[in-house]
């Protein structure tokens, strides 16, 4: 790194400046996230982090934040639809992909002009992740792929996606995979369908069918084989955003940051048993929605200050994922309770309302999405407390040996 | 539990572990059991001279702190009590401290303050009274003014080291407000109805006040304007009673941890069970929470911040709840052996008991929260 960088204080007063005249606030007319991401990469604010060769600005992740931080200080809107693509994808890019792939696609995907999205779960499952089934075949200079993914965020509006698929079925399950780019906008071999959730609405998750789509083999993102590997770099990044830190932290116009403050809804929560005249029954619970939040929150920044002093390192990202998610969980079941028979029945013909019957249907989506809670309990047991692994049936023997064996089990 | 120490308070830390260690180790603690005091006064002296009884006591008076911040220097060595469910009057005797050197008048600090800090005189502080009330609201408990002279009745219980102690500050209602008073043990018309409690080593007592009258002088603060220090007292009380929970806790699932690690079932280590893992994980996340809460309520104590109040009953409720949630479930990972004299985790569960009972319990504290919460401006989506 040159020692002429900009210092941190430096760049913020420029982009304080910038900010203020370029972005409008978020009580003006709303923009289309495409044309607020492309005036941020235009006016040089974009991919900050990332080398000026693929479109950064080659600056630091310190840079990179303090941009964030005065955008959502000076209340300016930020586009919402890149914190996969942007935040996840691109810095896995970075680290990981051809120096082709970098030089096509990362000065796109930091001007907004495309999103890139994962294809990692199937519809079979997502927590064992290295078990996906989808089909990578070579063929000459070419791989066909076959196959359907499940639970990616985005996918609906996505123009590209990393698809994590397996190339080699004799081998073990791990080094077996590979790592692919799959264009989604192809209208015969690939259909991507958004998925309806329990609340009756579209979610931003979609379903995707892959029917032979032929791909060139310089679209792999490592070597074949490296898939596993590919896919971790890529959950680090997941993590990251999850906990708001590093390449992922994007403000608040993309965020699904786990650790948030309920001490405003504890205090709409017995607003309402005071109303409902059942406060005695729901003070205990009502009174643990607070606690919860100001004890996940204040874990969640002890957390980030030990992996500063470094005494809180890798692993300890789950903790916060499990904590946020769970206390999620808990406050949906009682604003459930609390409102008792008026969080299922209302007056009119209405087919859906929003309220807390309705919220708390989708409730367990954060304790399920981004790896389930019993996943987070595996790694902070194997990997924080170094407790035992579980035994395998499906680490040694060549994959389709594995399937095999588990419909016999 | 607090993620940066001073070199002075790591070796602060260090120093009180090896002292518990080698003077106080659990084989004491079950020999104190018998004992009536809970511990010996010529080791408490040592402990003194260790720096114990420093933190609340200014230089001039023979304490000091080490960091310049007594609360954050006071939980270490409560953090290593819990550890080693260590003996001792250690919570007492620091508060009655904190409450003459920052309340009291220089006649008070220099009568009393010397003789704690050398480990040679005791103190308490008669709060509570019977019916589990930690609510000042609560209290029937009399001080009255008249002239020169102060008339105390009443009944306070839950007096941890009434037993030893040489003097008592009590807090009562007068006719203006909150009062508080410190009441030589021997002054007539004050009886100590000694008791004992679930701890191996903590005794408690009741203290009946019956036609005590004091001289104005031993009036702690002025009579009825009490209620700041009554309400920094408490936080004082429950700060150090938290990072002692957390040691509790902390050790319990190491120690729970270990033995399942060497105990075998079925061909596998019990602890390699995913019924116990998944357990064991929470568990630790429950304790990283005990301390990332702990730590914020001795910065806020420390600082005497405004969220003080409300940080000291988030944390009761957090680290009440969990560490006793953490010691009831070691004992049924460690199995049977677990409910017997001869392990040592029930000695655990007796300080893990104690603690989530003094100076109000989980549930009391939320609802002191309540009155916190619906002062918050209300949003979510609730219809």
């Amino acid at each position: 790194m040159s020692a002429d960088i900009e210092s941190v204080e430096a760049f913020t007063e420029r982009a304080r400046d910038w900010l203020a005249t370029n972005l409008p606030s978020w009580d003006d007319e709303l923009l289309d996230d495409v044309v607020l991401q492309n005036r941020i990469f235009d006016g040089g604010f974009g991919g900050l982090a990332f080398p000026p060769e693929y479109g950064g600005a080659g600056l630091t992740l310190a840079h990179h934040k303090a941009f964030y931080e005065t955008a959502d200080e000076l209340d300016r809107q930020l586009p919402g639809k890149y914190w996969v693509s942007i935040g996840m994808v691109a810095p896995m890019l970075l680290e990981r992909a051809s120096e082709e792939i970098k030089q096509e696609f990362l000065p796109q995907i930091l001007r907004g002009d495309i999103v890139v999205i994962q294809l990692l779960s199937e519809p079979r499952g997502g927590s064992d992740l290295a078990g996906v089934m989808t089909r990578l075949t070579r063929d000459g200079d070419q791989y066909i792929l076959d196959g359907a993914k499940m639970w990616s965020t985005n996918a609906y509006l996505a123009d590209y996606g990393v698809c994590l698929a397996r190339s080699d079925w004799d081998v073990p399950k791990h080094p077996g995979l590979s790592m692919i780019i799959v264009p989604l906008d192809r209208n015969d071999d690939v259909t991507v369908r958004r998925t309806r959730m329990a609340d009756g609405q579209m979610g931003d998750v979609c379903e995707e069918f892959f029917d032979g789509v032929a791909l060139p083999a310089t679209n792999l993102i490592g070597a074949e084989g490296d898939g596993w590997s590919v896919a971790q770099t890529l959950m680090a990044h997941e993590r990251n955003q999850t906990a708001g830190v590093g390449f992922g932290y994007l403000g608040s116009g993309n965020t699904t940051v786990m650790v948030v403050d309920r001490s405003a809804l504890a205090a709409s929560l017995a607003a309402t048993a005071r109303a409902r005249d059942v406060l005695d029954d729901h003070s205990q619970q009502l009174a643990d929605v607070f606690v919860d939040s100001i004890v996940t929150k204040l874990t969640s920044a002890r957390i980030m200050r030990g992996q500063m002093l470094g005494t809180h390192e890798g692993p300890w990202g789950s903790a916060g994922k499990l904590l946020g998610s769970e206390a999620g969980h808990r406050a949906a079941l009682a604003s459930l309770a609390t409102t008792g028979a008026d969080a299922v029945v209302w007056d009119g013909d209405e087919i859906s309302v929003e309220n807390a019957g309705t919220a708390w249907l989708l409730a367990r989506s954060s304790t399920i999405g981004g790896g389930t809670s019993e996943i987070q309990r595996n790694i902070i047991s194997e990997r924080l407390l170094s407790l035992p692994r579980e035994p395998s049936f499906d680490r040694e023997l060549p994959y389709s040996e594995v399937v095999r064996n588990a419909s016999k089990f | 539990m607090q993620l940066e120490l001073t070199e002075e308070q790591e070796a602060l830390r260090d120093t009180v572990r090896k002292f518990i260690e080698t003077e106080v180790p659990l084989t004491t603690v079950r020999d104190l059991h018998g004992e009536p005091d809970g511990f010996s006064k010529d080791w408490w002296r040592e402990a003194a001279n260790l720096g114990w009884t420093s933190p609340f006591v200014p230089e001039s008076h023979g304490g000091g702190t080490l960091s310049g911040r007594a609360t954050s220097d006071a939980v270490i060595i409560a953090e290593e009590m819990g550890r080693l469910v260590a003996p001792g009057p250690f919570l007492p005797v620091n508060v009655v401290a904190a409450a003459i050197a920052r309340f009291g008048t220089e006649s008070q600090a220099e009568a009393v303050l010397p003789g704690l800090a050398a480990g040679e005189a005791f103190a308490s502080w008669a709060f509570a009274e019977p019916g589990d009330r930690w609510s000042p609201d609560a209290f029937e408990t009399t001080i009255s003014v008249s002239g020169d002279k102060v008339n105390v009745a009443g009944e306070k219980a839950y007096v941890e080291a009434a037993g030893v102690a040489d003097h008592l500050l009590v807090t009562g209602r007068g006719e203006a407000g909150l009062t508080q008073v410190l009441i030589p043990a021997r002054t007539p018309g004050l009886t100590i109805v000694p008791g004992r409690s679930i701890d191996m080593t903590r005794r408690y007592g009741r203290v009946v006040l019956d036609g005590v009258e004091l001289p104005a002088t031993a009036l702690v603060g002025a009579a009825g304007a009490a209620q700041p220090a009554v309400e920094y007292l408490l936080r004082l009380a429950l700060t150090l009673q938290c990072a002692e929970m957390v040691g509790v806790a902390e050790r319990t699932l190491q120690t729970t941890i270990e033995y399942g690690r060497d105990r075998f079932a079925f061909g596998r280590p019990i602890v390699s069970f995913q019924a116990l893992k998944h357990r064991v994980a929470d568990m630790a996340l429950w304790v990283e929470g005990a301390k990332a809460v702990g730590e914020e309520l001795v910065r806020a104590v420390d600082a005497d911040a405004d969220d003080a109040g409300m940080l000291s009953s988030v944390a009761k409720v957090h680290i009440g709840r969990r560490c006793l949630d953490i010691v009831d479930d070691c004992v049924q990972i460690t199995g049977g052996v677990g409910v017997t004299w001869e392990h040592d985790i029930h000695m655990y569960n007796r300080r893990a008991a104690v603690d989530r009972a003094m100076f109000g319990s989980p549930e009391a504290h939320r609802r002191l929260l309540l009155t916190h919460i619906e002062r918050q401006t209300p949003r979510g989506a609730v219809r």
